[in-house]
């Protein structure tokens, strides 16, 4: 398989084409919308991302199951940032009675 | 099989981006999720499929929705100032980043090589190999997880708890 046969039925390229578009949309979702709670969904994307990346070349490797405890790390990491990323915007939403991160630009109140 | 699940993964990737209102995009974000679950399946690894739907529909954005909820910001807000060269550039840049990137993949000898050597279908992941890795080469991480995860926890009381 090769080139577009690749990326269409789904060789270790067409993995990995998918695993880039995510991320890059990721990558755009934070840089283009104001929400915080958008850009924290945007960075999960891109979290994902990697993820889809890292088994596509586990199993092209012949099913490596170290990819898998890594991925398992990732995930305990992602889960991680979700519980203390919710707060801290729980916390902002507190002091400015908004969840727009242009809003939240000086440290003063 | 795979080219219907990388459409759901990216449109629903898509439809987040682009999206106004907040809850309408979480929801495509977690069509995005199931769909990167149908790509670990075709990976033959149905254990990460089960726990990309457990932990990230489930549990993550879950939690997501319910923020959201509370906070009731649906909508997102009026910018103060508009900053259209600083959005053009981002998005030039990303798109620049990702045409890159899969051209890079698309012409990578390496990645030919490997693709053609690892083209036989193994074994399917079973829980059994995951939890004789885990135990036996990767303990300490295990450990250190679990405390990261306690941590976390701790933190996220102590930052939305108004007095301790």
């Amino acid at each position: 398989m090769t080139g577009m046969d690749a990326i269409l039925q789904g060789g270790l390229q067409g993995y990995l084409v998918v695993a880039l578009l995510l991320f890059a949309l990721g990558l755009a979702t934070v840089l283009l919308r104001r929400t915080l709670l958008l850009q924290f969904m945007g960075v999960e994307l891109m979290l994902n991302a990697a993820n889809v990346a890292l088994l596509a070349f586990a199993r092209f490797r012949g099913g490596d199951a170290q990819a898998m405890v890594f991925y398992l790390f990732i995930i305990a990491v992602a889960a991680c940032e979700a519980a203390v990323g919710l707060a801290l915007v729980i916390g902002l939403f507190r002091h400015r009675d908004s969840t727009d991160s242009d809003r939240a630009s000086s440290l003063k109140q | 099989m795979f080219i219907t699940f990388a459409l759901i993964t990216l449109l629903g990737a898509l439809g987040m981006l682009l999206q106004k209102n907040v809850i309408v995009a979480g929801l495509c974000l977690v069509a995005t999720f199931f769909g990167v679950a149908g790509l670990f399946l075709l990976l033959a690894n149905p254990v990460a499929a089960a726990l990309q739907i457990i932990v990230y529909t489930g549990a993550i954005m879950v939690l997501v929705l319910f923020v959201i909820m509370m906070l009731n910001s649906h909508e997102e807000e009026k910018a103060q100032a508009s900053h259209p060269i600083q959005r053009w550039v981002s998005v030039a840049l990303v798109a620049a980043l990702a045409m890159g990137a899969v051209k890079l993949v698309l012409a990578s000898p390496g990645l030919k090589a490997l693709a053609a050597s690892g083209d036989a279908v193994p074994q399917a992941m079973t829980l059994q190999k995951v939890g004789l890795t885990l135990f036996a080469d990767h303990l300490l991480g295990f450990e250190v997880a679990g405390l990261l995860l306690l941590t976390a926890m701790v933190g996220a009381v102590a930052l939305t708890k108004r007095n301790l």
